[in-house]
């Protein structure tokens, strides 16, 4: 998403990036990007919490005004949870030998059914 | 220590960092024993289009990752696993009105501590619609585009990319939110 922010901004069009991966799309460089540090799926605000979804948008909008040079990142104020323990699920790289064939087993057959629906067009 | 508290993900959770999946991702794959993790995208250039007019008189279009829902892709609600089958492999329009019935199960979300049952964590149309009636923004774009996760560059560079360039152009956006998920 972050390479099509781009490709608009060379071409004259404003983007704001709303996201929860800070270092992919900083990594990727973007002009405008509001920063959630959230569980990823969670770029627009908590499920549910429709004030903060409206405050989210809302500071979004406030920087596609307010910037006046690429690589501007927002953070907006809020917690997904008390503790951060959160983070440190996502790819664990503990995993048991049984873990690891049922996620190598799983990763082949989604590659493979991906690869099938690029090659079907 | 043991090496287990020395991981990145133990110190990101300590000291409350933002993640690093960059790192974590990478880490992941060559544990699972594939020798070839995916290289993101780096640029140190970056461009920067000045917004050319208030907000309030703008025409914003909404772009998003999420996938239109297909009955027979298989599973696709909260929670469901990860599904290529949901994937998309084109660049697609829709109208906002009535509201798609967009979903996220063929990409990598966080499964454990979210469940993609409210769709407004992933796609922010109705608060777009809100910012629009409120004169926030000018106008919402009465489509919205939804771009392919390919883990093509190639594809979302030359092909994806100029093709919402294009669309844009058609529909006479002045600035554009997108979202990543």
């Amino acid at each position: 998403m972050s390479l099509v922010a781009r490709h608009l901004e060379a071409n004259g069009i404003p983007t704001v990036v709303m996201g929860c991966a800070r270092d992919i799309v900083e990594h990727c460089g973007v002009a405008r990007f509001l920063f959630s540090d959230f569980p990823l799926g969670n770029s627009c605000g908590k499920p549910h919490d429709v004030e903060m979804q409206r405050a989210t948008l809302g500071m979004a909008l406030d920087l596609l005004e307010s910037a006046s040079a690429p690589r501007t990142t927002v953070q907006t104020p809020f917690r997904w949870a008390p503790e951060a323990a959160w983070k440190r699920d996502f790819y664990r790289l503990d995993l048991t030998p049984e873990q690891i064939a049922r996620a190598r087993e799983e990763f082949d057959t989604q590659k493979a059914t991906l690869k099938e629906k690029l090659d079907a067009g | 220590m043991t090496s287990i508290d020395n991981a990145p993900e133990f110190i990101e959770a300590t000291l409350d960092l933002p993640v690093r999946y960059l790192d974590r991702s990478r880490a992941y794959y060559l544990s699972l024993g594939y020798d070839n993790p995916y290289r993101w995208a780096c640029h140190q250039d970056s461009p920067f289009a000045p917004l050319r007019k208030p907000l309030r008189e703008c025409r914003v279009a909404l772009v998003t990752t999420a996938a239109p829902y297909n009955p027979e892709a298989g599973e696709q609600g909260p929670r469901a696993p990860y599904n290529a089958r949901a994937k998309f492999t084109n660049v697609y329009t829709m109208p906002v009105e009535p509201a798609p019935d967009l979903r996220i199960s063929h990409v990598g979300y966080d499964r454990k501590h979210t469940s993609a049952e409210d769709i407004n964590t992933y796609l922010p149309l109705a608060r777009m619609k809100e910012a629009a009636v409120a004169g926030r923004v000018g106008q919402l774009n009465p489509r919205l585009y939804g771009v392919p996760t390919l883990r093509s560059q190639r594809l979302t560079n030359e092909r994806d990319a100029p093709e919402i360039l294009s669309l844009c152009r058609q529909e006479g956006i002045d600035a554009a939110v997108l979202v990543a998920t």
